[in-house]
């Protein structure tokens, strides 16, 4: 009888890297599946390019990054390369791929597709080293090249758009009819149910709920950084919105809750686990970060809409958030207090800082 | 997934249920002449000499300490053989032939309950001393010293939880001999000047608290509690077991008497009243064999059986063409051993064989289910990075010291990354 070396422990878990990607995917479904409903082919079509881009690359750029075997035959060298392929460089790269499908529009011409998907891919993920190592959400690092590169061709590029409003209710609110006009155009039932102008996925808020409520019942994602940032940005938003409506504060928060890409930020993309910090304080204070940028973007920024943007900006400060001498997993009444205290000060900073037609 | 791990499948369900198979009369018996505490050790027995049960044939030398080897059979010693014991080294043994007589040693009287009322704190840890006794949880320390302290003892805590999945023998010490686990308590509580006694045992263990709660009316005179704690791993670590039990929150590193705690495995406290009241040394101890590459059974053996021997007797291994792995103790933080010799010493308890099961490692995706579980609020992650970078100051910070092995961050992780290995190499780096 054979014997094998090993060291304790000797049993594992039984849960897998494979199981939790596929969880973010099922998650996915319903917001996938109303994109289809509201924008048809437009949205299988570019789902598709963007999935075949990813995972090509990805594919590509593994055995362009991994040694072969000295082998005879040509075939069997490049087969050598791909060992260590696993299911995990199909799901993970089809998880970004159709996260950023989602939060593109679905007029958006194929070229920028393909560009923003390639860019999220090669540059953000595997030139870091691929599957583990990236700093950058893919998605987010994708959507911001070509929103930063191809400005122009997203002109006009939003299905639906109301004709009084002119523009999403993002953009309408900061430039066009203002709030509460803005309602009038977007109704808060049709904001949280999805049928107004905007990004394939982002737009129903109640789809997205689902898939949230999918990755928390399966803990395949962290609730810690969900939290953080819905809770500091309907913190921030609220006294944006006492000061700016008193009347309508809550219609004011509501909003902005369901326009935009927050709600799919907050559920699929800042959830991310290879760009979150590892710990529990440290979840927490990077939900704080994201969230905060939002607000300050939304509000004070050039942009009507930051949540990429935010994702980004909150991407660079984890290693910071994580350094060894002062990362700890214990949620000290230290760090409670900085959280609340740090929360109050950009309460007041948007208390005071608001003003004029935003 | 990204939550923290604290319960574990433990699989004991069915090995309590097995039947108990006394096998107490093994052909030869084996004595280790050293052990993974003791690097020395001599004996003082000739070859055809005659030995009876409970004599001493050697002593094992530790750092500070010395340990007497007593007999547990009576026969003829006949010589040495090479085998392993419970660490998985190849040792020395002294082999003794069972005459199946088991004359025991002249020595070995029972004392009477007025010897014992008499006996005063050195008195106990001279027994204690001379029984060779060594904690039973599976640490063999000499249980003397612990006893050796200065500090005022408040409270002794009997440690019953056993939380290592596939583990049976305090909880069936408690179902069958509470009397024995009780008086060895209130020895304990003796030698040590502590008024309070408490046993910890898991909450799920609904029977054995009425079992020992029933027993404890006999001795109303003593001030001894049966606590429950949760029936998580690691609960039976004892600073996890005494915040919980006992509510006193002591820091890594420091002594427990500093704190007024003294704790032992119940198997010890049993051993000690051995000691105490029939001057007997440990002879025999539960062992059993589970996993699913072996047939499972559980026996009661004498110290020095061969494992190999019990393996037979309870029907060999199963699936014998797959590669198998085997551990001493329990599978999280059990010894893996390469060989079936193994030598039945105080603190083997179980052989576990199970079939290879080959997990490939994924990269690290940084879920934090590894940070989220430790038990010592450590950050595996961030230490096995810090290895790979052989970054020695970062190991530092990180506290890698305070890690237990107790194996929790390589059980939970998604991408079956061996983490707990990267915490002893961190240890050994960080040095």
């Amino acid at each position: 009888m054979q014997t094998v070396k090993q060291t304790s422990p000797y049993i594992r878990k039984d849960v897998s890297t494979k199981r939790m990607m596929i969880d973010v995917l099922i998650a996915l479904i319903p917001v996938v599946a109303f994109s289809i409903y509201r924008f048809g082919f437009d949205a299988i079509l570019r789902i598709l390019v963007s999935l075949i881009v990813m995972i090509g690359l990805e594919a590509l750029i593994f055995g362009i990054t991994h040694k072969p075997a000295k082998l005879e035959k040509r075939w069997e060298r490049i087969k050598s390369r791909y060992v260590d392929y696993t299911i995990n460089n199909i799901t993970a790269p089809a998880i970004s791929a159709i996260i950023f499908a989602m939060i593109i529009p679905s007029k958006l011409p194929i070229y920028a597709v393909v560009m923003g998907a390639a860019f999220g891919i090669m540059i953000a993920k595997m030139l870091f080293g691929g599957l583990g190592s990236n700093i950058f959400n893919v998605a987010a690092a994708g959507r911001i090249f070509i929103a930063l590169a191809m400005t122009s061709m997203f002109d006009g590029t939003y299905v639906g758009v109301d004709l009084v409003a002119g523009g999403t209710a993002l953009t309408s609110l900061r430039s066009g009819l203002g709030f509460p006009g803005v309602l009038a155009s977007y109704r808060l039932s049709e904001l949280f149910f999805g049928f107004i102008p905007g990004a394939m996925g982002e737009i129903s808020a109640a789809a997205i709920l689902i898939g949230a409520a999918y990755l928390i019942i399966r803990k395949s994602a962290d609730y810690r950084v969900m939290l953080s940032t819905a809770l500091t940005f309907t913190v921030l938003m609220f006294f944006a919105g006492l000061k700016l409506y008193p009347d309508m504060t809550i219609e004011y928060v509501l909003l902005q809750l369901f326009s935009g890409g927050l709600m799919f930020g907050i559920v699929f993309m800042v959830t991310d686990p290879v760009t979150s910090p590892i710990t529990r304080p440290g979840r927490w204070i990077y939900g704080l970060l994201v969230g905060i940028v939002i607000v300050l973007i939304r509000l004070f920024g050039a942009y009507p809409e930051g949540v990429a943007f935010a994702i980004l900006f909150a991407n660079m400060f984890v290693p910071l958030i994580d350094y060894p001498k002062w990362s700890t997993n214990k949620v000290k009444p230290a760090f409670i207090a900085g959280f609340i205290v740090l929360l109050a000060i950009f309460s007041l900073v948007v208390f005071f800082g608001v003003g004029g037609t935003v | 997934m990204i939550a923290k791990t604290k319960y574990i499948p433990d699989g004991k369900k069915e090995l309590k249920e097995l039947p108990i198979l006394h096998y107490l009369d093994a052909d030869y018996v084996y004595y280790p002449v050293t052990s993974a505490r003791c690097p020395e050790g001599e004996t003082c027995v000739r070859g055809g000499q005659f030995v009876k049960v409970g004599e001493i044939v050697g002593t094992r030398k530790g750092a500070f300490f010395e340990q007497p080897m007593h007999a547990t059979v009576s026969g003829e010693v006949v010589g040495y053989e090479k085998h392993i014991d419970n660490s998985g080294k190849v040792v020395d043994c002294l082999i003794v032939k069972n005459d199946r007589k088991y004359e025991l040693h002249p020595s070995i009287v029972d004392r009477s309950d007025e010897e014992i009322a008499a006996l005063q704190k050195q008195d106990f840890i001279q027994i204690i001393k001379d029984a060779g006794l060594v904690g039973l949880g599976g640490s063999a320390f000499p249980t003397y010293i612990k006893l050796e302290t200065n500090d005022p003892i408040d409270v002794v805590i009997a440690n019953g939880v056993e939380c290592e999945p596939n583990l049976i023998a305090d909880y069936s010490l408690m179902m069958n001999n509470p009397r024995e686990v009780i008086k060895g308590l209130i020895y304990a509580m003796k030698a040590s000047g502590a008024k309070r006694g408490v046993i910890a045992i898991k909450k799920k263990y609904k029977e054995i608290e009425e079992r020992l709660k029933f027993v404890l009316q006999e001795f109303t005179e003593h001030d001894i509690k049966v606590e429950t704690v949760g029936n998580y791993y690691p609960q039976g670590w004892e600073l996890a077991m005494i915040k919980n039990a006992l509510g006193i929150k002591i820091p890594q590193g420091e002594l427990l008497s500093k704190y007024g705690v003294l704790n032992f495995n119940v198997s010890t406290l049993q051993s000690i009243y051995n000691a105490v009241k029939k001057r007997l040394p440990v002879l025999e101890r539960l062992f059993t064999i589970s996993g699913d590459g072996v047939q499972n059974k559980s026996f009661r053996a004498r110290i020095g059986t061969l494992v190999t021997d019990l393996i037979e007797l309870a029907g060999g291994y199963k699936d014998e063409e797959q590669p198998k792995v085997m551990v001493l103790g329990g599978p999280m933080m059990g010894t893996n051993i390469q060989r079936d010799d193994v030598v039945m010493t105080h603190t083997t308890t179980s052989l576990i064989v199970m079939n290879e099961k080959k997990e490939k490692e994924e990269p690290c995706v940084h879920c934090a289910s590894c940070v989220y579980s430790c038990p010592v609020q450590i950050q595996p992650v961030q230490i096995m990075n810090a290895y790979k970078t052989k970054d020695k100051d970062a190991l530092k910070m990180l506290e890698v010291n305070k890690c237990i092995e107790c194996g929790l961050c390589s059980y939970v992780c998604p991408s079956k990354i061996h983490l707990t290995e990267y915490m002893r190499l961190g240890k050994r780096l960080a040095k």
